[in-house]
C-alpha cells in the first residue's frame, strides 16, 4: 500500500486545493490536514506544504509557521526519511524550519527566501526551472531526466535566496541547489532569474535528499489550461510540464 | 544635521506581536509580554520642534487612527529590547517612506523593535532577549539584531 500524503494547511495557506488535485491525479492517497489536526500527521509518509501566506507572513515569511505544532511532526518525519515538498510559502516554511539546506540546527535557518531584488515587490511571471543536480541526488526528483526543464509560475514577493557568502558556498558545494531558473531553451543566464535569487537558485534540497523546497509554483502549470503557450486543439485538462515534478514525487512516495 | 529616533507602534491590538509571543513561548522563551514597533533612525536637517508633526504627516508610515509615535531619547535599544534590521542596499529615505519624503529627512534606517517583558512587567533580561532573537526574531542570513 502506498504511503499517504498530507497536504498541510496553515492559517493563510491558499494553494492547497490545486496541490491536492494534482497529487490525486497521480493516484496518491492524499488529504488536506489543517493546523488543528496536527496530531494526525505521524500517520502520513510524506508531507506537502503548499503556497500561500501562512500566519500572514508575520515576522518573516514562514517564520511563525516553522514553529507551528504541525512542523514538529514534519521535522521529525524528515529526520526519519519521510518526503517533504515545500512550494513557494511552503518552501519558505521548510527553510525557516532549518530543513533545507539542512546544514544548521533545527529551526535555525542558514539562508532565507527573502524580498525580491532589485525591485522588492511581488512578481507573477511564467518561468522555467532546470534540474541542477543529478536526478537521484534528491528522492523527489529521482524520476526526472537529467537537466529536466519544468515550467512554473513565480508568484512571490519574497523568493530571492539570500545567505552569507559562507553559506552560499556551502549550498553550492554541497549540491543543495536542486533547481535553477532557466530560459525556455534551457540556458541559465542571470536574465532568467526573475527575483535576484543568489546563484539563480529556484529550489533547495537537504543533505539526505528527502526534502525539496521550491519557490515557483509548479502546480500552477500542471494542466494545459494553466500554460500560456497552450496549443490550439490540445485538451484543457491534459497534463502540462509542471506536473512532471509531481509525477516524480508520486514515484518517490511509491518507493517508501 | 541631527540624528533622531522615533518609534511607531500600534494603539490597536497587535496581532503580529501576539502571534510572535505565542511562538516564542512555545519555543521555550521565558517572556510574558511582547511589544512591537517600527523604529526609524533618521538624519534630519529640520528643527526638533516640528519633527513629530513632519513624521505624522507621512501617511505611508503613520496613521493617527492606529499608530502611536514616540521620540526616543537614545540611539540604542532600551533594556529588554532588540532592534532587528534587514540587510538592504542604501538608505535612501524616499525608498523607505513609501515614495513620499519627510521634509528635512535626508537618510533613514528602518528596523523592527521587539520589547520583551517578564511576569512583573519589567524588561526581560539580556539572556531572554538573546534567546528570542536566536529562536525566532532574527534570521541572521538577512537580518542583524542589536540588543539593548
Amino acid at each position: 500500500m502506498n504511503a499517504r500524503v498530507a497536504v498541510l494547511v496553515f492559517p493563510g495557506t491558499n494553494s492547497e486545493d490545486e496541490t491536492l488535485r494534482l497529487l490525486r491525479a497521480f493516484d496518491l492517497d492524499a488529504d488536506l490536514v489543517h493546523w488543528s489536526r496536527a496530531h494526525t500527521l505521524p500517520a502520513y509518509g510524506a508531507y506537502v506544504l503548499p503556497g500561500g501566506f501562512a500566519y500572514e507572513d508575520r515576522i518573516r515569511a514562514g517564520a511563525i509557521a516553522a514553529h507551528d505544532p504541525m512542523m514538529d511532526h514534519v521535522i521529525a518525519g524528515a529526520r526519519s526519511g519521510k518526503l517533504v515538498l515545500g512550494i513557494c510559502n511552503g518552501a519558505q516554511i521548510v527553510l525557516e524550519a532549518g530543513l533545507v539546506p539542512g546544514t544548521g540546527a533545527e529551526r535555525t535557518p542558514t539562508a532565507a527566501f527573502t524580498k525580491n531584488a532589485p525591485i522588492p515587490k511581488f512578481i507573477c511571471k511564467h518561468v522555467y526551472v532546470k534540474l541542477a543536480i543529478a536526478p537521484d541526488r534528491c528522492a523527489i526528483t529521482a524520476a526526472l531526466p537529467e537537466g529536466a526543464l519544468i515550467p512554473a509560475w513565480a508568484a512571490h514577493g519574497e523568493g530571492r535566496l539570500a545567505a552569507t557568502d559562507e553559506h552560499l558556498d556551502e549550498i553550492a558545494r554541497g549540491g543543495h541547489m536542486a533547481f535553477v531558473y532557466a530560459h525556455e531553451d534551457g540556458s541559465t543566464a542571470p536574465s532568467a532569474t526573475p527575483n535576484g535569487s543568489a546563484l539563480g537558485c529556484a529550489a533547495l534540497t537537504n543533505i539526505e535528499g528527502n526534502v525539496l523546497a521550491i519557490m515557483p509554483h509548479v502546480e500552477r502549470d500542471a494542466w494545459n489550461f494553466n500554460h500560456p503557450d497552450r496549443r490550439a486543439g490540445t485538451a484543457m485538462l491534459a497534463p502540462s510540464g509542471g506536473s512532471l515534478l509531481f509525477k516524480s514525487f508520486a514515484q518517490a512516495v511509491r518507493r517508501l | 544635521m541631527n540624528l533622531r529616533v522615533v518609534a511607531i507602534g500600534l494603539k490597536i491590538p497587535d496581532n503580529e506581536a501576539y502571534t510572535a509571543l505565542v511562538a516564542l513561548r512555545r519555543a521555550g522563551v521565558n517572556a510574558a509580554k511582547l511589544e512591537r514597533a517600527v523604529v526609524w533612525r533618521v538624519e534630519d536637517t529640520g528643527d526638533a520642534a516640528s519633527f513629530v508633526e513632519r513624521v505624522e504627516h507621512n501617511e505611508a508610515i503613520f496613521n493617527p487612527n492606529k499608530h502611536t509615535l514616540t521620540v526616543l531619547e537614545g540611539i540604542v535599544p532600551r533594556p529588554g529590547e532588540v532592534w532587528v534590521e534587514e540587510f538592504v542596499e542604501g538608505d535612501d529615505a524616499k525608498a523607505y517612506f513609501g515614495g513620499k519624503m519627510i521634509e528635512g529627512v535626508t537618510r533613514a534606517h528602518r528596523c523592527v523593535s521587539w520589547r520583551l517583558f517578564d511576569e512583573d512587567g519589567a524588561p526581560a533580561g539580556t539572556d531572554v532577549v538573546q534567546d528570542a532573537v536566536d529562536r525566532l526574531l532574527c534570521n541572521p542570513a538577512i537580518e542583524r539584531a542589536t540588543i539593548g
